[in-house]
């Protein structure tokens, strides 16, 4: 079967600083890979790529059928991404960034009601009209996961999902990913904590100086021994 | 470290954070031009006509007056400046002194300040032409300068912690609505000249008229007490910032946290990413403020000296200036991080440069029209045909111009802002400065020839050539549309204003 997301020797320069150098991945539908590695490694660069912020400098990006360099507009279309860092619009509220994404994503009259459900098991019902500057960090992710998975994207790009999360927030998330993964959704996660890494995911890709050094099922990077072995790839 | 070795500290940070070559080159610049041109001020004066001297030296207490007024207004309406940005610092033993003392450097920096010390410049040689002692004269404009300035910055620090709870900003919007009534009034009833006589502008005029003449007697009372306003001013100003500073940041954050009316869902992505940058202009507090600051000010000043139609033609030009300077020349800072988030979703590229140039144009088109609307108050009677067009002209002409130049340099130069507190500001200092010079002065050109132009005996002259500078302008606009479709210009964009 064709992977949604198929990405081959992508590489990303900013000026003489090469971020990303030679990245391959493939990732299936109903697959949930987790990008780890070090500060610097080049994940969130990759992730910027993958959402169609950012253009390749060379490479081939695959996502759901449509180039990323000729077709960055499909690739949106496709992806339901949340930025490492903030990703909100400081002086908008949660209902009203979940507006402005129904109309740039052109959905279906009855958005709404998908728009209250998530804003509901993510706890920020409460909090829909107020101005996200004044949101906790935790509040800011949580609704950055809402905004991404909102549109029941072909592929779900999540960047840093539990930084800073309560164990609430990091469940929503949890059932967030297991839901898109039933569903076909193809999920990449990058995350630090390796333990939620392995939970949320049925595979793990290590990133060192912006490629690939270590692929593994998830399940292989559990307790001490997993532990160790990843602390070996990064080093 | 004493706060002496701390201002030092930050400034030789601040300077190294200037990474342009060309903003430092600039910068330089300004500082070397202002004493130069206050220079040749002074040197050309004595070739000043009688009639132009006598009304120079007439309109000296207003000019002392209107700095003195400036000087306290304009840091309460743009917040204070600091060389870091206090959130920044707070891991550090920054002394009040210090933050004080780096607001007040940086006071200087904006272009009215400086056009603002030309003028002052130049009174003080009208003053003294033919007195021996402009030295004298020079060291009382000089305290004079710097006892208004001290204060504004004082004042503002103080409001600054005044507006940290409810009841603070309930006071000070109550505070601003009555002072701005009461210049409604003063305007509305012709009694602008007799503020002027009752203010510090006649006696500090005279003090320099008679330092000029080396008269003590008439001059040591109040240069004297202009070197003790400024130490005072000094002294409230640092218990101020030390006061201002030491309140719990959370009562802020209630304000940004705050919740708003939910709007209707706007019909079309266009619609919807407009009514967001709106938002983002009006609850950002600097923002409101300043415009509503700017669409009042200008106006009420221009009614205030009674300006006739003719010169009033000038007027919209240098507001639709400010208007631009307020964010437009900076618009995709209004999406800050979320800027990532919207490049994320499938649309047009063109429609958020498109949304940010409208919201621009809004902004300034309203700030000119009520300077134009207000300032023609208490012109004398009705305009004739041609110096009516000239005003719609120079109203729409300027906007548009204005509109192009801030597009432009938007997406040529982007920088990340806040725009969360009272106190943050839409660019660096330097870069501010900077722009303003490259907005005012081609607005300044564009209403200056249509001045010239109200007096022509040809209604249509003024509109041609706004007509010409509006397409102009439009083709401008496109250019940078076309260029904003660069993916990799976009996304230098983006990670500029959404860098965390």
């Amino acid at each position: 079967m064709e992977p949604v997301l198929k990405v081959q020797g992508l590489v990303v320069d900013f000026g003489a600083v090469r971020a990303v150098d030679g990245f391959d991945l493939s990732v299936g539908a109903g697959t949930s890979v987790a990008l780890i590695g070090r500060n610097g490694a080049g994940k969130s660069t990759t992730m910027r790529v993958l959402g169609g912020v950012l253009p390749p400098s060379a490479g081939s990006v695959m996502v759901a059928g449509a180039d990323a360099a000729k077709q960055p507009s499909e690739v949106r279309a496709a992806v339901g991404y949340c930025p490492d860092v903030g990703g909100l619009i400081p002086r908008a509220t949660p209902w009203e960034h979940l507006q402005l994404a129904a109309r740039l994503r052109e959905l279906p009259a009855g958005w709404e009601e998908r728009g209250r459900e998530l804003l509901e098991r993510f706890e920020l019902a409460g909090v829909a009209d107020r101005i996200t500057a004044g949101f906790s960090h935790g509040m800011g992710r949580r609704l950055s996961v809402v905004l991404a998975a909102f549109h029941e994207p072909r592929v779900l790009l999540l960047d840093e999902p539990f930084d800073g999360v309560d164990p609430l927030g990091v469940d929503a998330t949890m059932a967030v990913v297991r839901e898109a993964r039933a569903t076909g959704t193809a999920v990449l996660l990058s995350t630090h904590l390796l333990h939620l890494a392995v939970e949320a995911c049925n595979e793990a890709v290590v990133l060192k100086g912006g490629r690939v050094v270590g692929a593994a099922p998830a399940a292989e990077l559990v307790g001490e021994d997993g532990r160790e072995r990843y602390r070996m790839l990064i080093s | 470290m004493n706060a002496r070795s701390q201002v030092w500290a930050l400034v030789r940070l601040r300077w190294t954070l200037v990474r342009s070559p060309y903003v430092r080159i600039g910068l330089l610049t300004s500082a070397a031009l202002v004493p130069y041109l206050g220079f040749l001020a002074l040197l050309t004066r004595s070739q000043i006509d009688k009639d132009a001297l006598a009304a120079a030296v007439g309109a000296a207490p207003a000019a002392l007056l209107g700095f003195g007024v400036l000087a306290v207004v304009a840091p309460l309406t743009g917040g204070v400046s600091e060389l870091v940005p206090s959130d920044q610092l707070v891991a550090y033993p920054v002394r009040p002194a210090t933050q004080f003392v780096s607001s007040l450097i940086l006071a200087p920096i904006n272009l009215v300040w400086f056009v603002q010390i030309l003028v002052l410049t130049a009174e003080t040689g009208y003053l003294t032409l033919g007195s021996p002692h402009l030295a004298w004269a020079g060291l009382t404009s000089l305290l004079f300068v710097l006892a208004c300035t001290c204060a504004g910055q004082a004042l503002a620090w103080a409001v600054t912690g005044l507006c940290h709870n409810r009841r603070g900003r309930l006071a000070m919007r109550s505070t601003a609505v009555v002072v701005a009534l009461a210049a409604v009034l003063v305007v509305r009833t012709g009694h602008g000249g007799d503020v002027v006589d009752q203010s510090f502008g006649p006696t500090v005029a005279d003090a320099l008229r008679a330092g000029g003449r080396g008269d003590v007697g008439g001059w040591l009372p109040v240069t004297a007490a202009l070197a003790l306003a400024a130490v005072l001013a000094l002294w409230l100003g640092v218990l101020a910032c030390r006061w201002a500073l030491r309140l719990p940041p959370d009562r802020g954050a209630e304000r940004t946290s705050r919740e708003v009316r939910r709007r209707r869902t706007p019909d079309t992505a266009y619609q919807a990413l407009v009514a967001t940058d709106r938002a983002s202009v009006w609850r950002a507090p600097a923002l409101r403020r300043g415009a509503l600051v700017l669409a009042i000010m200008p106006g009420v000043a221009a009614a205030g000296v009674g300006l006739p139609w003719k010169s009033l033609v000038f007027l919209p030009g240098l507001v639709a200036a400010g208007g631009g300077l307020l964010f437009g020349f900076n618009a995709f800072c209004l999406d800050g991080s979320g800027a990532v988030w919207v490049a994320s979703m499938p649309h047009s590229p063109g429609l958020v440069a498109r949304a940010k140039a409208r919201v621009t144009g809004e902004a300034v088109l309203l700030g000119a029209t009520l300077a134009a609307v207000i300032g023609s108050m208490r012109a004398t009677g009705l305009p004739t045909l041609t110096q009516a067009m000239a005003m719609v002209s120079s109203v729409l002409g300027c906007s548009a111009l204005v509109v192009a130049l801030c597009l432009s340099l938007a997406v040529r130069k982007p920088y990340r802002a806040d725009l969360n507190g009272p106190r943050d500001s839409v660019a660096p200092p330097g870069a501010l400065v900077l722009t303003s010079a490259r907005l005012v002065f081609p607005a300044a050109v564009v209403a200056g020839i249509l001045e010239v132009a109200a007096a022509s005996p040809h209604w249509w002259l003024p509109v041609a050539l706004a007509l010409g500078v509006t397409l102009l302008s439009s083709a401008s606009i496109s250019r940078t549309l076309r260029r904003y479709d660069e993916p990799l210009l976009r996304s230098r964009i983006v990670q500029v204003v959404s860098a965390g």
